[in-house]
């Protein structure tokens, strides 16, 4: 048995070898990292309540090519508007997440196409066919933000404003699903997308929209693998892509995610009228997948308050004493996590610092320890300032007292200080920790798959909005009412601060 | 009474040239005393005299710049063990001071075991016993804030004598009680002396001065102006500025 196994190896190793030659250098550790954003089936998604289970047309291409160069496929997922951030701090070597290969794009990165595509304007059912999109005149449309049909847009409004009409108006939404729920609620008058994507959805949304023009724009023809630029990783993937072509595997692949066929037939099925959907709700609610999500929610906000309120107190400490330097940086520490966005501060740590220092590109650092690292600063900024007005809210005489019956500063802070100081931080911080708790779903754009990620890739796989929305509710609620419950049971331990109620207790 | 120059090592507490600053402010003017073994020491004087600031030497709460203190022979400076110097020194405050998340009892028992290490049996047998000598052993178990200010000051009494001290010094321990918890509480301040506890308090209280005090020690900007028996302070004073304090102190 060891035997065959060493002789299959030897067997394997030179094989190996020989293909390193051919490997494209974003192949490395016998890995292949993939960054995609798995809400447009059926290019990306996830089929199923398991969000770690990728499917689609791309996460198939993805497993064919990692297979080709003989190595493991790593995929991280993220935000649309993250893919290419990504892709530049080196975090994943390619991008493959229903992107067309477009001009624009092709300045900064280099892309090799594996899919032919065509851009639809659908609105709802009975809306009128238009000749071009300069009949949307006037109208609201919804894009994806981060995808070029927002540029396409604004190219098709120079035009309008140039003949004195009014331009499209043009809103943007983080994720595919939320871009289609426009239409359907009646909030905007048609949506772009591709036709690859309206192939799938003729199930959720036959009978509902149609498709009221195919533009015919260039620079929306084909889907590609988007990489760094680099000419010879370039021709090796165009070569592998060729290959796998000519194979037939592309094609198959095309076949077994449904995106082939005439795309004027694909909404003849009619749907019944849409209800809240119990079964949905209830699933989601007891599905692996949510409790996942909560307890990943959880736990980073746990995490990340406890380790705030940790370096918040010597800050305090340091900020209540005598003017140094040391105080004057903490000020601007505070001032700086004060003043700028969470979001941004996340998308800094995640995206640009990756770009002074390669270590923060290295997979250990997981989008787990990056939400830590960021929230934990962000909410020390906060935390010392309840902590600062806590100290300082306990009487002078106290040290005074502690001093003249010979307590050590450690005693006086550990028995005296810190126990009446946590009653006047305790309400605020509980508040802190309840906005901390919903502050967490913004990790979603670095990939961090929280409660509120959870959510979105369902909704993106179902369209069913207001049953996930509603399961996503009840565990933000029934975490903010646990905590709310755990304030009340704490503060009554500090009955000695209220005199009738330390009476009564006494009765 | 005419002091020699150097500290008298007998004395329990020696003092000379005692001086302090706050920056250009001087708070303290060169103050010479000798107090010995269970004396009754009452600091009179106007507001800003200084007499808290001088107490608050005694126990190193409050740093002197130059001069000599010294307590029971041993010079205090900044190389004193302030934790042994703070168990021979109680203290009791104006008001009270009482740590307000910790019961009477564990009031009276936490430095004892943090600071000496006293067991918690041992700890709270003995504030049992300091808190029945100040008549209130039957609170024990209440938070201060649900006594009254005169048994608050009883407690903070209590607490400083389970460090078992040689000297307490109370700074206005009464000015913030009424006329009948004042009563209480100079009691029990007689009783200490009595037991050869040395006693240093700076007060408004005439009659505690008056009928209690060995020696009053009358303060003027820093300074210390007499240093008489209070029969003689309060009949015949030597010096202009006493004589206005207590004109004063009888018309309020």
């Amino acid at each position: 048995m060891l035997a065959a196994a060493l002789l299959a190896l030897a067997v394997l190793l030179p094989a190996a070898h020989a293909l390193a030659d051919d490997l494209p250098s974003f192949v490395h550790d016998g890995q292949l990292t993939l960054c995609t954003n798995p809400t447009l089936p059926p290019m990306t998604f996830v089929n199923g309540s398991d969000t770690n289970a990728l499917a689609g047309m791309d996460i198939d291409l993805a497993r064919r090519l990692a297979a080709y160069w003989h190595v493991a496929l790593i995929p991280q997922t993220m935000d649309f508007e993250g893919l290419f951030p990504s892709l530049s701090a080196q975090r994943c070597g390619m991008v493959i997440s229903g992107v067309l290969r477009q001009a624009g794009r092709l300045r900064n990165y280099d892309a090799v196409a594996y899919l032919d595509s065509t851009v639809v304007a659908v609105a709802r059912v009975g809306t009128p066919k238009i000749r071009e999109m300069a009949d949307l005149s006037g109208q609201t449309v919804a894009v994806q933000s981060g995808t070029s049909y927002a540029a396409q847009i604004e190219r098709e409004n120079d035009r309008l404003r140039a003949s004195g009409r009014p331009p499209i108006i043009l809103q943007q939404y983080p994720t595919e699903d939320q871009v289609v729920q426009q239409v359907l609620i009646g909030r905007v008058h048609a949506f772009i997308s591709q036709d690859v994507e309206l192939y799938y959805r003729q199930k959720q949304l036959g009978g509902k929209v149609t498709i009221i023009l195919t533009p015919d724009y260039p620079d929306f023809h084909q889907f590609a693998v988007y990489i760094r630029k680099d000419s010879r990783d370039s021709a090796l993937l165009q070569k592998a892509i060729d290959e796998l072509s000519q194979k037939g595997e592309i094609a198959a692949m095309a076949k077994k995610w449904g995106i082939s066929g005439d795309h004027q037939s694909v909404f003849t099925e009619r749907n019944a009228p849409s209800r809240f959907d119990f079964a949905t709700f209830f699933g989601a609610l007891f599905s692996t997948a949510f409790l996942k999500g909560a307890a990943l929610t959880l736990v980073i906000a746990l995490l990340s308050h406890l380790t705030a309120i940790a370096i918040s107190i010597p800050m305090a400490m340091k900020l209540n004493g005598r003017d140094s330097i040391i105080r004057r940086l903490l000020g601007l520490y505070v001032a700086v996590f004060r003043g700028a966005p969470t979001l941004l501060q996340l998308l800094f740590i995640w995206n640009a610092l990756p770009q002074f220092f390669p270590i923060f590109r290295e997979h250990w650092f997981t989008p787990f320890l990056a939400t830590w690292l960021s929230l934990s600063i962000n909410e020390s900024a906060y935390q010392v300032e309840i902590n600062r007005a806590a100290l300082r809210a306990v009487d002078p005489g106290q040290v005074l007292a502690a001093d003249a019956l010979g307590m050590t500063t450690a005693q006086t802070y550990r028995h005296v200080i810190f126990p009446q100081a946590l009653r006047i931080a305790l309400p605020p911080t509980i508040n802190e920790f309840i906005s901390l708790l919903k502050t967490t779903s913004l990790a979603s754009v670095i990939s961090l798959q929280e409660l509120l990620a959870v959510t979105q890739i369902q909704v993106a796989r179902t369209f069913q909005f207001t049953e996930y929305y509603a399961a996503a509710l009840v565990y933000y609620l029934a975490m903010v009412f646990f905590f709310l419950f755990l304030q009340k049971r704490i503060e009554r331990r500090f009955i000695w601060a209220d005199r009738n109620k330390a009476s009564a207790d006494a009765a | 009474m005419q002091l020699s120059t150097s500290p008298d090592p007998t004395a329990r507490i020696s003092i000379r040239g005692l001086s302090k600053f706050y920056k250009d402010y001087l708070a303290l003017d060169r103050i010479d005393l000798d107090i010995s073994k269970g004396e009754k020491i009452v600091v009179l004087g106007p507001s800003g005299s200084g007499k808290s600031t001088f107490i608050r030497c005694l126990n190193r709460i409050e740093p002197h710049d130059s001069g000599v203190l010294m307590i029971d022979g041993h010079v205090i400076d900044d190389r004193t063990d302030l934790t042994a110097l703070r168990g021979s020194v109680g203290m009791v405050f104006q008001n009270y001071n009482l740590f307000p998340h910790l019961s009477v009892l564990d009031n009276c028992t936490l430095a004892p075991r943090l600071v000496r290490g006293i067991t918690k049996s041992d700890a709270e047998a003995t504030a049992r016993r300091y808190l029945s000598q100040v008549n209130i052993a039957e609170q024990a178990e209440k938070f201060p804030i649900q006594l009254s200010g005169g048994q608050q000051q009883r407690v903070a009494i209590a607490r400083a004598l389970c460090m078992n001290p040689e000297i307490i010094l109370f700074d206005e321990p009464t000015a913030a009680l009424d006329p009948e918890s004042i009563s209480g509480i100079v009691g029990i301040m007689r009783d200490l002396a009595d037991q050869g506890i040395t006693t240093v308090c700076v007060t408004h209280e005439m009659g505690f001065a008056r009928h209690i005090a060995d020696r009053i020690v009358f303060m003027d900007r820093g300074a210390v102006l007499e240093v008489t028996p209070p029969e003689e302070f309060f009949t015949a004073p030597r010096t202009e500025r006493a004589r206005t304090f207590l004109a004063q102190m009888i018309r309020h």
